[in-house]
């Protein structure tokens, strides 16, 4: 149903401006209710294209690492590069205007096309040109604009805009787009297929290239030392726009500059593979305007060809000025992390973006060009860290929107955002909810004192209905139980906690860090953990329990964060002088240690010990496989899988942070060794994302996220029961809440099956 | 081992949608191979070649369906257009064409298919190494060129199209 249909639904248009919360929530209820199939099908389509093309570049990673090299240093040198990029341009014949702000860059373009005589200009797709309201300002001095990249030709009909930075009407469907067209140009044509649908566009649209008076292109790259331009694309419009009119107008943020041609390669072939999938798009133009050859148009005597490169500051200088942020400017815009984003599967950039950017990368350009308050669609972002290893230039974007949550936090209070973020007073603007989900060390602490009685309000419905209220925790969720005894009590009790002296089995000393989630939470996983690692003849102790900072982390308190990361690398440190490993159960927490810690321990002996922590931490099933292969133990006669009373049949869901750290492929690993039947999930998260699922606000959007999850659990089964096996605690919960089943650890599945006896004769 | 430089061009290329073939060099070769492409066209145009020896193609001109005449709408309703392609990368399978020579930029553009004629000796691995200084002799590399890969082609409308604003069909001639 075409979104303009119902009243009840607003339009993409009335939720552009997220400024204020209301507006992201109806554009969430929009989104999943009119965008998500299209959206889910294409970037998904994306996504796995994206997977297939990268796997197939040989030195993918030494390409990114160029890559990344070559924006840290032309972002460095960036006053440099301008200067000499202006003297390029002009030398080439060509005009150069640095443009401060979105309004003078649209003015300048208006006034050149003015003085040009200009009537219609064909426009290649340009988000900039989104950015600075181009077409807006042209159309005040009565200059038709076409748009001739299809997408963007879908939308200047539709009057909407883009959710998506590479494919911008990536949220309609063929069937919505023949139902718009027909409405639009009141035609009789079928225009039924997606054949009929371009040739429709083409004709309409071929007469205007051969019409127009200027082209107006964006441009992906610009050499500095010869003002060459990248121009990526494959509809062949963003050429016609460059080659057929005599005046050209190239429009691109300040960051697009390299120092040379030279500088192109590694982004020719990172930026295709990682956007569309493919090796190269159809065309990639590479051209020093103005050309030479005569334009086609004329008629006659040809009028000589004029070029103006417009670059676009509006924010990125500053932007440059941000410790955190800074390396959003790196970004290519290929889109990787829209398409290996759950929530952006499910809603698409209308809900997970502004007005022009969108995705995990957008809110940080979203606030650089628009201002802070436009980026609050940015909490869609739940750090899974899925975009993280998918992006060409190694941005961190999670990490970009953790401190973008802390400022937003400050703005609403009223408080300038402190650019430091580790600074206490940084912390200040949480919200109740915030915190509340940040201390969930706290509320365990206390709530496994007392199980009887919290676990009991857990269930209370007024008890809910009040937190729902006071902290936004969704009354349809159910709430993990707290244990008693935890963790580390229980390894007490049952003597677990002392070193344990064997002669025979591993070398390997180690310690299970009980993190927060495990130790107040679900307990079996560690006490099977112990288990098996104990069988194994690993010398494993427990430590104490201590917030690792995942839970203030992921609600921006990042101040608090970092103090919660000291205390815990001081527990830590004894462990690894005594030449301990540290084993975690939660993925969650191990990617703190792996990824997150390096924002929070930037110096100090803390900082200096990251290193070690980060050798030398392991995921509990990953470790568990790793002293299997160093004794060369065999996983099927430790582990028998026919031992297990549930049978050999499972669904194995990883972690997305596991996945991340590429500890997901052991686990799977180390369970088909142990004759295990595995079907694993092929998404990128389950859409519980710790805390992210609980809230009210949040709720639908999880579990619409998790229903692929839930089809790929039903099909695997249509040949009967599967045991569901998942390695994060709150991937666990959100299973359980879809399907209706208890969901196993790996290590609680692997522990049933433990025949200790064959352990303990292997020399 | 890899396979040679041609063969995985070969391969790119058509997985992007490209057709190819590679003649003996001869320009009856050529021109039969063009006739063969071309078959029912009644419209087709030759850029001007600059890069490979000789005019490659001043057998194929004489055919009677080549136009000369270079208005707006003659250049629009062409249903093939034929270049030459200075390098071939064989891991993108894409062809480098000059766009600013000539009509070669208009010609690779506004025609229904695009046929580009390569030497062999000119296939290089990858889209870096055409900006190294080496990389194509003496000659250096062309001031305005693009790299093109397969015909114009687009997700937008729904399900991939193969043929939007740009040629419909790419044939490319790899001269052995």
């Amino acid at each position: 149903m075409p979104a303009n249909i119902s009243p009840s639904i607003p339009s993409p248009r009335s939720v552009a401006d997220k400024s204020d919360k209301s507006a992201l929530l109806a554009a969430i209820r929009m989104a999943l209710q009119v965008e998500s199939s299209a959206v889910r099908h294409n970037t998904q389509s994306f996504n796995r294209g994206r997977y297939a093309a990268t796997s197939a570049i040989p030195d993918y990673e030494t390409l990114k690492d160029k890559a990344r090299a070559i924006k840290e240093d032309s972002l460095a040198r960036l006053p440099e590069l301008l200067a000499a990029l202006e003297a390029s341009v002009s030398r080439n014949g060509g005009h150069f205007h640095l443009a401060p702000t979105a309004a003078d860059a649209s003015r300048y373009v208006a006034e050149v096309c003015r003085e040009a005589g200009v009537r219609l200009v064909v426009k290649g797709k340009s988000m900039t040109s989104e950015e600075i309201g181009l077409n807006r300002a042209l159309d005040a001095l009565g200059i038709q604009v076409v748009e001739t990249d299809l997408a963007e030709f879908i939308l200047q009909v539709a009057d909407e805009q883009p959710s998506h930075i590479i494919a911008p009407a990536i949220h309609y469907s063929r069937e919505r787009i023949t139902a718009l067209f027909k409405r639009s140009f009141r035609t009789d044509l079928p225009l039924a297929t997606g054949e009929e649908l371009t040739a429709f566009a083409r004709g309409r649209l071929r007469e205007k290239f051969l019409q127009a008076d200027a082209g107006i292109t964006g441009a992906n790259f610009i050499a500095a030392d010869s003002g060459t331009l990248v121009l990526v694309e494959s509809e062949a419009n963003i050429r016609m726009a460059s080659l057929l009119p005599p005046l050209h107008i190239a429009i691109a943020g300040v960051e697009k500059i390299v120092p040379s041609r030279k500088d192109f390669g590694p982004f020719l072939e990172l930026l295709a593979a990682s956007a569309t999938g493919q090796p190269m798009t159809s065309y990639t133009s590479v051209i020093s305007p103005p050309l030479k050859a005569a334009p086609v148009l004329a008629e006659g005597d040809a009028p000589p060809r004029q070029f103006h490169l417009v670059l676009v500051d509006n924010g990125r200088l500053n932007l440059g000025q941000d410790e955190c942020l800074r390396e959003a400017l790196y970004c290519i815009r290929c889109g990787a992390c829209l398409n290996s984003c759950s929530n952006f599967q499910t809603v698409g950039g209308h809900a997970f973006g502004g007005e022009t950017y969108s995705g995990g990368i957008g809110g940080t350009w979203e606030s650089a060009t628009r201002g802070l308050q436009n980026a609050r669609f940015s909490e869609l972002c739940t750090g899974c860290s899925r975009c993280v290893p998918q992006c060409p230039v190694r941005i961190d974007i999670p990490w970009l929107n953790t401190v973008l949550r802390q400022r937003l936090g400050q703005l609403d209070v009223g408080k300038r955002p402190a650019p430091n973020p580790l600074a206490p007073s940084a912390d200040s603007g949480a919200s109740l909810s915030r915190l509340f989900f940040a201390r969930y060390d706290l509320l365990a602490k206390w709530g496994s004192r007392f199980p009887k009685f919290s676990n009991w309000i857990g269930q209370f419905a007024p008890a809910r209905v009040l937190l729902e209220r006071l902290f936004d925790v969704d009354r349809r969720r159910h709430l993990p139980l707290f244990a008693s005894p935890t963790l580390v009590e229980a390894s007490r009790q049952l003597r677990l906690d002392q070193p344990q002296a064997r002669k025979d089995g591993s070398s390997r000393k180690s310690v299970l860090f009980a993190d927060v989630f495990t130790n107040y939470g679900s307990i079996s996983r560690g006490l099977a953990a112990l288990r098996v690692l104990r069988a194994l003849g690993v010398d494993v102790v427990v430590s104490n329990v201590v917030a690792d900072g995942r839970a203030t982390l992921s609600q921006g308190l990042i101040a608090a964060a970092a103090r919660q990361a000291e205390r815990t690398v001081a527990l830590l440190r004894p462990y690894l002088k005594d030449g301990r490993d540290i084993i975690v159960v939660e993925p969650s927490v191990l990617a703190m240690f792996h990824h997150d810690y390096r924002h929070l321990l930037k110096s100090g002996p803390a900082g200096e010990l990251l290193q070690t922590l980060r050798e030398r931490s392991f995921e509990a099933t990953e470790y568990v496989g790793m002293v299997l292969q160093e004794n060369q133990i065999n996983a099927a006669e430790v582990f028998p899988a026919l031992r297990h009373p549930l049978g050999t049949k499972l669904f194995y869901h990883s972690h997305c942070q596991q996945k991340t750290m590429g500890c997901a492929a052991p686990t799977e690993l180390l369970l088909r060794a142990a004759g295990f039947d595995v079907v694993t999930s092929q998404v990128e998260c389950c859409g519980m994302a710790g805390s992210f699922g609980y809230k009210k606000d949040f709720y639908e959007l999880s579990l619409a996220v998790a229903e692929d999850l839930f089809a790929q659990v039903r099909k695997a089964e249509s040949g009967g029961r599967r045991i569901l096996v998942a390695s994060g605690t709150s991937c666990q919960e959100q299973l359980q809440a879809g399907l209706g089943r208890p969901v196993l650890h790996p290590l609680e599945l692997l522990g049933e099956t433990l025949r200790q006896a064959v352990v303990a004769s292997v020399p | 081992m890899l396979a040679p430089l041609f063969e995985r061009f070969s391969r790119a290329a058509i997985d992007a949608g490209a057709t190819v073939e590679q003649i003996p060099r001869s320009s009856t070769a050529l021109a039969s191979a063009i006739r063969r492409v071309t078959g029912e066209a009644r419209r087709i145009a030759f850029a001007n070649a600059i890069d490979l020896p000789s005019d490659p193609f001043e057998e194929c001109r004489r055919a009677p369906n080549v136009v000369t005449a270079r208005s707006r709408i003659e250049l629009s309703s062409l249903d093939a257009g034929i270049t030459e392609a200075f390098a071939g990368i064989a891991r993108t399978g894409s062809v480098c064409v000059s766009v600013d020579h000539g009509e070669a930029g208009t010609i690779s553009l506004l025609a229904r298919m695009h046929i580009a004629v390569l030497a062999s000796e000119t296939i290089i691995e990858r889209p870096a190494d055409l900006f190294r200084p080496d990389c194509l002799g003496a000659k250096g590399l062309h001031r305005n060129f693009v790299f093109i890969t397969g015909p114009s082609a687009t997700a937008d409308m729904g399900p991939l199209v193969r043929g939007v604003h740009g040629p419909h069909r790419l044939h490319l001639i790899v001269l052995a």
